[in-house]
């Protein structure tokens, strides 16, 4: 019914058609599958060697102490289960919320390393010392992962996925 | 229930689940808050101590041994323009293409890394590697070019 009014209206032709994009399934599961696949394997090489991960959050230098390890033991079990939520389409709008703030926060944080002149590798997808030095290109990066989670924090959208498919199957046994 | 209170409680059982998984495998795995507190674990397992931080008067007492060999953790470009005299150039960015630095280097030697200085991490990451290559002597001169420069210490540019 409110995609025959919004066809129906005279003007704002741009906005509706935008409006109709973000409201696309296909649009919404591409951009649950993207977030969610780089949020696994984000995960991957941080819950392998939290020591590692430890040493790469302690070289922001904000952070240090015991606090690190913890951040160290539980955020990339965050990311690992955002990542499995976004990509088989369950409690979406918790993963998106908390996916958006995770990526918020690290914005942040390389922002900061990058204004104190840090010459540090970013610890986001490999834990390698000798990966990737942080830089705008990374900033860009996050910005846009920010945007990807607000977009489907707001979308309404949970076809093609595990959500759907139990909803509808406890309206329809 | 409006969205924010759904996607807030959704949040924080996510969180708790991590919690309890994050804390649970790293404990059965004995890795990171329950690893050894003496040792250090790699991700192949190895046990390798930390690289011991060095002040400059021992970096400067084992440059005039010359016994020790200093290694330069930044990038060719800054190696160039200027760096200990007689140092090595190994760019932390550049340590896996560059086996061949590293297979030269004396295994019977202190091997001293350093970088810019205080704001840079790469003489510490650098020293973690070549610990983690089977070098037993490596020592990170932390406070690194800027502090050898400032003191008037032998310098070069590229050899």
């Amino acid at each position: 019914m409110e995609r025959m009014a919004e066809s129906r209206a005279p003007h704002g032709g741009e906005r509706i058609m935008l409006k109709r994009f973000l409201a696309n399934e296909f649009n919404i599961l591409t951009a649950r599958v993207f977030l969610g696949s780089l949020l696994l394997i984000a995960s991957i090489d941080k819950i392998a060697d939290p020591l590692a991960f430890a040493r790469s959050i302690e070289d922001y230098q904000i952070l240090s102490g015991p606090v690190v390890m913890v951040i160290a033991t539980v955020l990339p079990w965050i990311e690992l289960i955002c990542g499995m939520a976004m990509v088989f389409g369950l409690l979406i709008p918790g993963a998106a919320l908390l996916s958006g703030a995770l990526l918020f926060v690290f914005t942040l944080a390389v922002l900061s390393a990058l204004f104190r002149g840090l010459d540090i590798s970013c610890g986001c997808f490999s834990q390698d010392p000798a990966a990737a030095r942080i830089g705008w290109a990374k900033v860009g990066e996050n910005v846009i992962l920010t945007a990807v989670s607000a977009y489907l924090y707001f979308s309404p959208g949970i076809r093609f996925s595990l959500e759907h498919y139990l909803t509808n199957r406890e309206k329809n046994p | 229930m409006t969205r924010f209170q759904t996607s807030w409680r959704e949040s924080l059982a996510i969180t708790v689940c991590a919690v309890i998984l994050g804390f649970s495998y790293t404990f059965v795995q004995e890795k990171g808050l329950f690893a050894g507190p003496a040792s250090a674990r790699t991700a192949s397992g190895q046990v390798s101590a930390a690289p011991q931080i060095i002040e400059i008067q021992e970096a400067l007492n084992l440059y005039q041994s010359g016994n020790a060999v200093f290694v330069d953790a930044r990038h060719e470009f800054d190696y160039k323009l200027g760096h200990i005299k007689g140092a090595v150039s190994l760019p932390l960015a550049e340590f896996a293409a560059k086996s061949e630095i590293v297979s030269s280097l004396p295994r019977n030697r202190p091997i001293v890394t350093y970088c810019d200085g205080a704001e840079c991490s790469s003489s510490v990451e650098l020293a973690t590697l070549l610990m983690e290559s089977g070098f037993t002597s490596v020592k990170v001169f932390f406070a690194g070019w800027n502090e050898w420069r400032n003191q008037g210490l032998p310098t070069a540019v590229k050899e």
